[in-house]
């Protein structure tokens, strides 16, 4: 048992090697926080593309639905290995987008978030897509007798009502996103895990992994605790019976 | 209901009789301390080994191979004895010879002064070589061009210290396993790799598109280990070592096993201690 402990909790070298975990901790946030932004809107124009009307638009949706599907079918490591190891051979895209350096991020970091708004958006546009089909079918179709286009109904009436439905569901799966960032570490971005795991090699001693473990807890807890009030907000709502207000 | 329970049952047995009779078959052939005789005739040498470490040592009992095997044998036949393997752990390989288990062990061990207190080790007859591996017709040809770049290694090795602290690249980039970071290499996504000599080597001939630009010496040497009172037998060792190594034995065996020509330093290193 203590040499358990000595193995994953030695504080000595989480101590001796917390600034490195730490910087490698914000490669993952930083990563996360450019990731989130790009797949919301990424899988809000999934969903909406998949809620389009009107026969001479099917391919456009049966391709949208084979993306959305196919890409929460792979497992993200591969998609991960797939992007970083594939797009450098890509000869008709420029050097300097196939290899990218931007920003002072080396390119296994925008492969990242390449890989993951992939495939972080499919899972977001799912989400959506439950907010969309839990507003009632005769908002819709009143916003269409009031005059509305199609595309006018969904801006005005029905995605700001979706949306409010949302929230729970779509921290859940920032959570994820923010604990899959650490699955970079296999191109050789030197995110927190990869320190960890450096250190191990060097000391044989997990107690760095772990520490970046702990990192992770301090973020995804609260955050766990925050979807559990949402969704008990959101039961309130039903229960006292009120609509929700559209600006 | 019944029937199908009963048939998960069955079929759990079944399982469990499976498993039991592939561990019983596994044991069995792990606890066979299988020989190889070899060329030499003569009075049997006992060798120590853990096996498989390809391509130090492979192979099933009775026919191993690799490089240390066919050093051995070849050392063996100088100092007309006939080596005779026995597959072992590595935790307690040094106590055994020590206690004359064997009378020798080549399993591609690093000389260490840790070890050097519990056994007696021959001249050296490995040297460890990183090699810098870069695309065909790389403007990188030593170490000294990796200033700059951007190089990949595989985590916690050798070659990764020595990228870190020998080569002047801009960025060190560990990937968990070996060939992941010759993949990078290919794809263009890091413009060196640091890696075992050995498998640089394999990597150019299996992938192509790469070569060896060029390949570094280390500080580690691998001996055989003797037990500290076999001077007698160490002398004969080093002796039938040093023969194999002037009529060319040593490096057809070794191009044989590592695709490679043996590095120079080989050779005077095993004469130092004359």
């Amino acid at each position: 048992m203590s040499e358990f402990f000595h193995q994953y909790f030695d504080f000595h070298i989480m101590g001796a090697h917390f600034s490195e975990v730490l910087e490698g901790f914000f490669k993952n946030l930083l990563l996360f926080a450019i990731v989130v932004v790009l797949a919301l809107v990424w899988g809000l124009v999934l969903a909406l593309i998949r809620q389009l009307p009107g026969k001479k638009l099917m391919p456009l949706r049966g391709l949208t639905i084979a993306y959305i599907d196919v890409l929460r079918a792979i497992p993200l490591l591969i998609i991960i290995l797939l992007i970083s190891g594939g797009v450098p051979y890509l000869e008709f895209i420029p050097k300097d987008i196939r290899i990218p350096n931007w920003f002072g991020q080396p390119d296994p970091f925008w492969f990242g978030v390449l890989a993951l708004t992939l495939v972080y958006g499919a899972y977001m546009a799912e989400v959506y897509r439950a907010g969309i089909e839990a507003v009632q079918s005769g908002q819709m179709e009143a916003a269409r007798s009031l005059g509305m286009s199609h595309s006018q109904a969904m801006r005005h009436v029905i995605v700001p009502q979706a949306v409010t439905k949302i929230p729970a569901p779509m921290l859940n799966e920032m959570i994820s996103l923010l604990k899959d960032t650490t699955l970079v570490s296999v191109v050789a971005l030197g995110e927190s895990v990869l320190v960890g795991r450096e250190v191990l090699a060097e000391t044989f001693n997990s107690s760095a992994v772990m520490l970046a473990g702990l990192m992770f807890l301090v973020i995804t807890l609260p955050a766990a605790r925050l979807v559990d009030k949402l969704i008990a907000r959101n039961q309130s709502k039903i229960a006292r019976g009120s609509h929700i207000e559209v600006g | 209901m019944i029937s199908k329970s009963r048939l998960t049952a069955f079929a759990a047995v079944l399982l469990v009789g499976v498993v039991s009779v592939v561990a019983a078959g596994c044991g069995s052939s792990s606890d066979d301390t299988g020989s190889t005789g070899a060329s030499g005739g003569g009075e049997v040498l006992t060798v120590g080994s853990d096996i498989p470490y390809p391509p130090f040592e492979q192979g099933k009992s009775g026919s191993y191979t690799g490089f240390d095997i066919d050093l051995m044998e070849a050392i063996a036949g100088k100092i007309g004895r006939t080596a005779e393997f026995q597959d072992t752990s590595f935790e307690t390989i040094f106590r055994d010879v020590a206690q004359g288990k064997f009378d020798a062990v080549i399993s591609a061990a690093t000389i260490t002064p840790e070890r050097e207190k519990a056994v007696a080790f021959s001249n050296p007859y490995y040297l460890s070589e990183q090699a810098v591996l870069v695309k065909e017709g790389s403007d990188i040809k030593s170490l000294e061009d990796l200033s700059g770049t951007t190089v990949g290694v595989q985590q916690g090795t050798t070659g990764q210290e020595l990228a870190k602290e020998e080569a002047d690249a801009s960025e060190v980039r560990p990937y968990p396993e070996g060939p992941d970071a010759v993949n990078a290499l290919k794809a263009g996504t890091v413009e060196a790799v640091i890696i075992d000599a050995p498998v640089a080597a394999n990597a150019v001939e299996k992938s192509g598109g790469i070569e060896i630009a060029e390949k570094v010496p280390t500080e580690e040497e691998y001996g055989i280990a003797l037990a500290q009172d076999e001077t007698e037998l160490l002398d004969e060792i080093n002796q039938g070592l040093k023969e194999v190594q002037e009529d060319g034995t040593y490096t057809k065996i070794y191009e044989k096993w590592f695709k490679l020509e043996p590095p120079k330093a080989i050779f005077s290193a095993s004469e130092a201690a004359e």
